[in-house]
């Protein structure tokens, strides 16, 4: 899938941008605060209808301005038009695909996958479990309509049973504890499947990781990733073993009114050479396995969806030496479209600009092509 | 412009009712107004009767207008099956069918601590007390297929199963006649999952 153009108005600095793309690698160029990272947070929008950091959005209309539009062109077998308006005196956003006003996110979601690398990403290998359990849930969304309604089952799950074990702790009326059965058979039999997917996913995504984690050092590096829930599991016995941790932690959960085992708590350990990478990875490493990551999801998505995802790079290589900007430059051309924001192009040496490529400077909310 | 008093009324009982806005209400009342009077009078006395004449069967909760619904009374069904369902609306759903020849039984809701329904807000004990007359052999659970609706059912399992009675629950899958190319992806997961031998 290709992202012809798109047209921006009254969005952030850009008071009045057209662009064009090319269909390989697009170099974003332009000083700190000059909107290039707009284009891409433009292009996120089109793809998912949301801000690329979930900031609402009357704080992408420019500051003059009372409204904003963008406008989009998709190429893939056929061509769609995207226009997503927004205006702050209705508080209202508008979306629509070929004329036709999309009245549910899902309804695009998935139609121009896209993958970001950016600043956040540190997050990922650095953060909280929590930060580990969504990058891989909205892959797995992504790729599989089941998983995600499972998900969501699974949570109101959660919720509803989180619910009972409050009214079980107020009130200690003797026929609820019937009621907590049936709705923990519930979070068993739904949260077993939640493991189930992702047992499948680590282990189709560790190959990707290597490989892209091994393109990008060419070392003999080897990064694996584990998953960990409640327990050491085999496939076959999930819902005994979740009853038994269960069953183990029935009083605390009465106490403490909490769901206290499930995927909701599960972790995804990254190691390098078998190390830990939170624990003992260097900063570099760190980067390379964000910037792995990222490039296994993105060829992830390319072959369980048969569609070829939109790229989009935030500055990666502001963080990078030589050696691995040159080893990215070389393996971004094995990527389809991309949208690489840097502050200045003559610094990397090493990044190479085919014709097909696009360098296109940004100032001041204003595009100009080199 | 002033509405009359009697339309302006007609038209904010109206727009009460599910699914119909401000406009649709003024539509319809303006309607009623330009219809024969012999048929709006009908309609108002139709929908008087529905308040006064109908009530919910005292065994089994289904819509009824004597005190005991007429599959309840009816010497022709099979009084040995039991079909737990949701609400009144559902029996009119597997009723089109004429697939089944037993009795109902309407819960009145779902099992969801979140909205604070509970076991006593649901009929349960009136279901149990119905299993007295020894009559009762196959309970079939068929209860919405959403989080609730199955933690219901198996709740309802958990209950009735040690008391010696088959319990069943309505299968989940593709719509016949629908082409399985169009069938949302969780609903063909979920037949690929819990396919039959044949």
């Amino acid at each position: 899938m290709i992202l012809k153009s798109i047209e921006l108005k009254n969005f952030r600095l850009h008071k009045d941008s057209v662009l064009t793309f090319s269909e390989n690698l697009n170099f974003i160029v332009g000083g700190n605060g000059q909107g290039k990272t707009t284009i891409l947070e433009a292009i996120y929008y089109m793809c998912t209808t949301k801000s690329l950091n979930q900031s609402p959005d009357i704080e992408s209309v420019n500051f003059e301005e009372k409204f904003f539009e963008i406008k989009g062109q998709f190429e893939d077998l056929t061509k769609n038009r995207i226009n997503i308006n927004f205006n702050s005196d209705v508080g209202k956003k508008a979306v629509l695909l070929d004329e036709k006003q999309i009245f549910r996110a899902a309804d695009i979601i998935g139609k121009f996958p896209v993958v970001t690398l950016i600043q956040s990403d540190h997050e990922i290998t650095q953060g909280s479990p929590g930060e580990r359990r969504k990058f891989v849930d909205s892959i797995i969304s992504q790729a599989s309509e089941t998983y995600l309604k499972i998900f969501i089952d699974y949570n109101k799950t959660l919720r509803q049973r989180s619910s009972l074990l409050n009214q079980i702790r107020e009130t200690k009326n003797p026929s609820l504890y019937s009621q907590l059965d049936a709705w923990t058979s519930t979070l068993i039999k739904t949260g077993s499947e939640i493991i189930r997917h992702r047992i499948k996913f680590k282990n189709e995504f560790n190959e990707y990781v290597k490989n892209a984690y091994q393109k990008i050092m060419n070392t003999i590096e080897t990064p694996d990733i584990s998953y960990q829930t409640f327990t050491e599991i085999e496939d076959k016995n999930i819902e005994e073993e979740f009853a038994k941790e269960l069953n183990k932690k029935k009083e605390l959960e009465l106490i403490r009114a909490k769901n206290l085992v499930g995927p909701h708590r599960d972790d995804f350990i990254f190691n390098v050479n078998n190390r830990e990478l939170r624990r003992y990875g260097s900063q570099g490493q760190h980067k390379t396995f964000q910037i792995a990551l990222r490039f296994a999801q993105f060829f992830y998505m390319k072959d369980t969806m048969g569609r070829v995802p939109i790229f989009l790079m935030d500055d990666i290589f502001g963080e990078l030496d030589t050696y691995r900007a040159k080893k990215i430059s070389e393996y971004l051309k094995e990527v389809g479209q991309s949208f690489i924001t840097m502050t200045d192009f003559t610094n990397y040496s090493d990044l190479v600009k085919l014709e097909n490529d696009k360098l296109i400077e940004v100032e001041n909310g204003t595009v100009t092509y080199v | 412009m002033l509405i009359p008093e009697p339309l302006q009324l007609v038209i904010d009982e109206l727009s009460k009712l599910p699914s119909i806005g401000k406009k649709t209400a003024q539509r319809l009342a303006l309607h009623l107004l330009k219809s024969d009077k012999e048929m709006v009078k009908s309609l108002a006395k139709g929908l008087i009767d529905l308040k006064e004449k109908i009530q919910f069967c005292e065994v089994c909760f289904n819509i009824s207008v004597a005190n005991i619904c007429e599959i309840c009374t009816s010497q022709k069904r099979d009084r040995s099956k039991i079909c737990v369902v949701e609400e009144a609306s559902d029996i009119i759903a597997i009723e089109r069918t004429n697939e089944f020849d037993g009795l109902y039984h309407v819960l009145g809701g779902v099992l969801s601590p979140l909205s604070g329904k509970g076991v006593e807000d649901l009929n349960i004990k009136e279901l149990l007390k119905r299993f007295e007359s020894n009559e009762v052999e196959e309970i079939i659970l068929a209860l919405n297929p959403d989080t609730e609706g199955e933690t219901t059912s198996l709740y309802m399992a958990k209950l009735i199963k040690p008391l010696g009675l088959k319990v069943s629950r309505i299968a989940r899958g593709l719509p016949i006649g629908g082409d399985l190319e169009f069938a949302d992806d969780a609903t063909i997961g979920r037949a690929v999952i819990s396919r039959i031998d044949i």
